[in-house]
């Protein structure tokens, strides 16, 4: 029996509705216990800012194409370099970096859970052996349906149960957590070197849409009562004028769970443009938000661009290969059989870009817009936007005016006609920001019941002590005070052990990965279908049966049973 | 005769590769391939033997006619025969000219070693399992 | 017993269906494999236990004795090399990765004399890619360039490309076109709709060419370039950019030719440039078993595929300095450890050389060149036959290879903890 008793701590846990309360943390095997032995050690922690464990609801860090970024990167991987020292490895690379860095700084930060954005399953192997080297944070995985053959099969035979059993019986088999679409049908056009460009185009040779195939998953999703909404990646990223694209498929969706959104739209940052060309290119937060504001059955990420070099990386390959186009970098491209794409190429978001800038507001715009914190939540899309280790910044900016007109005034002369950001006096307050990084995307993702995203009995015990004194800091004025403070926590306490200190990493860890499990009855099953098992054996590379992950790759796995179909 | 030398992977020497030590492995990697008008340049027939030099080393192989080598190039299985000639030049890549290596090509009659006598020729003690 | 569904952990296809007929601790039937496959599983003579050169013999020695004198050496060496890995599973490859790191070595996988220059191209210009069902299920064009599937991938055509049965290729032989370009004709060759000879060296030149024709550029063009008429040419930029779904596979004719990775290069900025006509990829063949692996586990621990050299604490990373070749070559290490591969037939004279000019000691399942340089060589178990574990196939795709026979051998992955046991220990202070 382990121990541990947080003393002085100025608590702020949305989901339990503590907001800036001095109290103490009990903690014992590694949950959040009422009281502990007079024998548990002993953290004072000096009444500084104490959340639960951050968590990051989008981001990419394990899996082919992060690790393909890494392998075509050698500039990058000499950009964050540090030796090996104590408990913690070698680590290389800023924007991408090794699986050792990205987990060491994102501890430091305070993050304790990652969702990784997208995982194909037929390479689902090596996103689980990454996340085995991401030792401080525990781990879901995205899985990929955007391109699927027999998903998209079974839409265009309106059959929402086959749909259904073909996506439980691939979370199952792949150990994935939720339903990703990426450009759902583009990335199967992308196939034919194609694209789709809007929601009601059909995909070549499979004669669904994307609204059909975005419908019908929600569909199933909520059939197999899995703990995650479905997570959409919009068709059109990245083109001037897709907000229309964004609202349309907002429409889309029905209101049909009471404990959390329908669907969770990521990035969307990147698909609320207006305008017809990069030269008139404007902001449409507005409308976004309009529309996020009215459905409570939404919820989305900002997709928050930070200026600095980067890396773009996710399975829409054809908006990489025009990105490509309009950068002449390196390019990089990986098709998926039966299931989706990828590509990847390095940007530079530049002040002195009027793209880049009003990118950057909308980000801000949508945050700031967005009236309730639980459906606008942080992130940068990392590493696409901005790596994870940004955050900080953002979070100043969010919490400060002053601090955005210090930046606004710095930028590219067109931002301020093409947004309203310099016009938004909102500033978020901790509370805010609470449920931007941690409490949201705990409930977004269907884990509070797992003990995460906050601090009641029974929880898992992550936690993070940030060096903020909340009752002498301003953020609206000291916002530099802000950033340095959520850069680096005093400790990070992953289950009940304090992995982070001071930004030094001080134990081995040993994190968990979540899976969901929905029981499918028997006479759906696809397993037993022989049509599915068929065209499986003949159209894939792998065979069946070498295709799903055994439960040697999750030494941690923590199985979440859904009682589907009922 | 100035040639050439050209390098890559066979079925018999991938066969016989955890094999070091074979009479099979040893006829797969030290077989020359040449140009049949450069057999007869040289006055060899299949079978007869030639030393294969570079500024690196040398080594004797057997020599076999082969359709598909042009004149002026000649092709040896990957492994340690053809290593023994190639000069370890990387031009700052790491990978050696393992498919472009000058030498000269001599009629011989000495034999051809075996994988163990060319090992013990650079240092090595050859390891004869019990 | 019959195993079904068994991955060869030979070649860089991993092909998953084999079926092996297992008695006892022998494999006595390999069906669906190639002669490559049936070779691996069949002739499986294993060195029976740990060796060690004495002045002018091999004498038998214990595990226990070959690990504490491995990690003596290791200890005792200022300039280490950890080569080979590319036979073996992950987690063999993670455990060396860790040694490399914990004592300050280099580590070098297989792909420094293979696709090594491949991967100096992408690092320069990405790669446009895919897996190989893609290939199987979409291509009506295949190109093989500078390399010679048939001895070395022996089913790589019927498995992906020319002969295996496609989605939207179902009459595969017919619908697909395949072009073979070599400076050699070789068995590849000769099934191609279309061969090309090259003159040795020349496939930059070729290949810059081919970028003009797809550029419209027509008028650039001499008669012949490396040997290859413009007619030709102009007949293969017009059947690449009429192709609905393109391929191309290239081998070590491009990485080890006069140009190296620049040839690369100029074929992945061809693909590049079909792209803004119809949907080319591009990939290489790997060739080991788990070639890939050793790039994927090595990116993932240190950032780059690689040639790591970890001597500054930090992963440094410089090929044609870091690379395993050029550290022998300039007799730069005092010591090596070789995993699962055989520098000893691979590598160029000088190279090898110095291997038996060092301690080196040789973790591997058989018997091969590298032993008679070596000071110790230790046997253990095969990836794919008496371990299991996983390996990446050419194209990414994670499989876990099988243990189909206990041979009562220590798994690689266990030899080497135990190494890093014995040297954490006197590591850490």
């Amino acid at each position: 029996m382990t121990e541990l008793l947080v003393k002085n701590a100025c608590v702020i846990d949305p989901i339990q509705g503590i907001n800036g309360e001095i109290m103490d943390i009990a903690i014992r095997d590694g949950r959040i216990v009422e009281s502990v032995s007079d024998r548990a050690e002993v953290i004072d922690a000096q009444r500084c800012l104490t959340l639960p464990g951050g968590i990051d609801s989008h981001t990419h860090v394990c899996g082919t194409k992060v690790n393909f970024g890494r392998y075509m990167s050698p500039e990058d991987m000499r950009a964050g370099r540090t030796q090996r020292r104590g408990r913690m490895h070698v680590t290389s690379g800023y924007y991408v970096p090794t699986t050792f860095g990205n987990s060491y700084r994102y501890s430091a930060m305070g993050y304790t859970t990652l969702l990784e954005g997208a995982m194909a399953p037929l390479e689902a192997r090596h996103t689980h052996e990454e996340f085995t080297a991401t030792p401080h944070q525990d781990m879901l995985a995205n899985t990929l349906f955007d391109g699927n053959w027999a998903v998209m099969d079974a839409v265009r035979e309106k059959n929402i149960k086959k749909t259904a059993a073909i996506v439980g019986w691939t979370l199952n088999a792949i150990k994935g957590y939720a339903i990703k679409l990426t450009n759902p049908g583009g990335t199967e056009a992308w196939g034919w070197g194609e694209d789709l460009t809007s929601i009601h185009d059909q995909v070549p040779h499979f004669e669904v849409t994307p609204a059909e195939i975005i419908t019908a998953m929600i569909q199933a999703n909520e059939l197999l009562k899995l703990p995650h909404s479905v997570h959409l990646h919009c068709n059109n990223l990245g083109k001037p004028g897709n907000y229309q694209t964004t609202l349309d498929t907002f429409e889309l969706v029905p209101d049909l769970n009471p404990d959390r959104q329908t669907l969770y739209a990521t990035h969307v940052q990147f698909h609320a443009y207006g305008g017809r060309t990069w030269r008139n290119i404007c902001s449409k937060a507005e409308e976004i938000t309009r529309s996020v504001n009215s459905k409570p059955q939404i919820v989305m990420d900002m997709g928050q661009i930070m200026f600095c070099r980067t890396m773009t990386m996710t399975a829409d390959g054809p908006m990489e290969f025009n990105l490509h186009c309009l950068h002449h970098n390196k390019w990089s491209n990986h098709d998926v059989e039966l299931e989706t794409g990828s590509g990847i190429i390095p940007v530079t978001y530049s002040k002195k870009s009027a793209v880049n800038c009003i990118m950057w507001a909308i980000g801000l715009e949508l945050a700031l817009l967005t009236k309730s914190p639980w459906q606008c939540l942080l992130e940068t899309d990392n590493p696409n936007g901005a790596p994870f280790v940004k955050y900080p910044e953002v979070i100043g900016l969010l919490m400060s005016k002053r601090y955005r007109d210090e930046e606004c005034a710095t930028l590219h002369p067109d931002t301020e006609g093409n947004t309203s950001l310099c016009a938004l006096e909102r500033e978020m307050d901790w509370h805010d920001i609470a449920v931007m990084t941690r409490a949201g995307q705990a409930k977004a993702l269907g884990i509070i019941n797992q003990g995460k995203g906050h601090l009641g009995t029974g929880a898992e015990a992550d936690i993070a002590i940030y060096p903020i004194r909340t009752d002498s800091v301003d953020p609206a004025r000291e916002y530099r005070k802000v950033v340095e403070g959520f850069q680096k926590t005093r400790y990070t306490i992953k289950r009940g052990r304090v992995v982070s200190q001071d930004g030094e990493i001080i134990v081995d860890g040993a994190n968990a990965t979540f899976w969901a499990n929905a029981k499918i009855p028997e006479d759906i099953r696809v397993d037993n279908d022989p049509e599915f098992i068929r065209r499986f054996q003949e159209f894939y590379t792998v065979r069946m049966s070498n295709y799903p992950v055994q439960e040697i790759y999750l030494p941690r796995g923590r199985r979440v049973d859904t009682e589907a179909f009922t | 005769m100035k040639c050439i030398l050209n390098t890559g992977r066979s079925v018999p020497q991938g066969v016989s590769v955890e094999h070091k030590g074979s009479e099979e492995y040893r006829t797969a990697a030290s077989v020359c391939f040449l140009n049949a008008v450069d057999m007869m340049l040289l006055g060899i027939e299949n079978g007869e033997r030639i030393r294969v030099s570079s500024p690196a080393g040398d080594v004797v192989l057997t020599a076999r006619s082969a359709e598909g080598v042009k004149q002026g190039e000649i092709f040896v299985t990957t492994g340690p025969y053809a290593n023994h000639i190639i000069s370890s030049e990387t031009h700052a890549t790491g990978m050696p000219d393992f498919k472009s290596q000058y030498v000269d090509v001599h009629v011989t009659e000495e034999r051809v070693m075996s994988v163990g006598e060319l090992m013990e020729e650079i240092g090595g003690l050859r390891y004869v399992s019990q | 017993m019959l195993v079904n569904d068994v991955v060869c952990p030979f070649c860089g296809c991993l092909c998953d269906d084999l079926e092996l007929e297992v008695e006892a601790d022998r494999v006595v039937r390999v069906l669906n494999g190639c002669s490559l496959a049936e070779a691996t599983f069949m002739n499986d003579t294993r060195l029976p236990a740990p060796i060690r050169r004495t002045s002018t013999a091999w004498e038998k020695i214990s595990y226990d004795e070959a690990i504490k004198e491995t990690a003596d050496i290791l200890k005792d060496a200022d300039r280490p090399l950890l080569y080979g890995w590319s036979s073996t599973h992950g987690d063999t490859q993670s455990v060396g990765v860790h040694i490399a790191e914990l004592i300050g070595a280099v580590i070098d996988n297989t792909s420094t004399v293979c696709h090594g220059p491949s991967i100096l191209a992408i690092q320069e210009v990405g790669h446009p890619g895919c897996t190989l069902g893609q290939v199987k299920n979409r291509a009506d064009v295949i190109i093989y360039w500078g390399c010679n599937p048939i001895e070395a991938h022996p089913r790589h055509m019927s498995r992906y490309t020319t002969f295996a049965t496609g989605f939207f290729v179902p009459d595969a032989q017919r619908e697909r076109t395949i072009i073979v370009v070599d400076t050699r004709r070789n068995d590849s060759g000769g099934i191609a709709d279309e061969f090309v000879q090259i003159e040795p060296g020349g496939d930059y030149a070729v290949l810059s060419a081919l970028r003009a024709l797809v550029r419209g550029k027509e008028s650039v063009i001499p008669k012949k370039v490396a040997g290859i008429s413009k007619e030709q040419l102009i007949r293969i930029a017009g059947i690449c950019k009429n192709a609905k779904f393109g391929a191309i596979f290239f081998g070590l004719g491009l990485t080890m030719s006069r140009g190296k990775y620049k040839n690369v290069r100029n074929a992945i900025e061809l693909t590049d440039e079909l792209n803004r006509h119809t949907k080319f990829v591009i990939s290489p063949m790997r060739g080991h078993g788990n070639v890939y692996g050793s790039n994927e586990v090595f990116t993932w621990m240190t950032g780059y595929p690689f040639a790591v050299d970890f001597a500054r604490g930090i992963a440094f990373y410089n090929p044609g300095e870091t690379t395993a070749v050029d550290i022998l070559r300039r007799g730069e290490c005092d010591a090596a450890l070789i995993v699962a591969s055989d520098p000893g037939a691979n590598f160029p004279r000088v190279a090898a050389a110095h291997l038996a000019k060092i301690p080196t000691v040789l973790i591997d399942p058989h018997v091969n060149a590298t032993t008679s340089l070596s000071r110790i060589h230790i046997p253990c178990t095969a990836a794919g036959i008496d371990a299991a574990g996983t390996a990446y196939r050419m194209d990414g795709v994670p499989i876990r290879l099988k243990k189909v026979i206990e041979r009562g051998y220590p798994d690689d992955a266990e030899i080497l903890k135990k190494i890093y046991d014995c040297l954490n220990g006197w590591m850490i202070p």
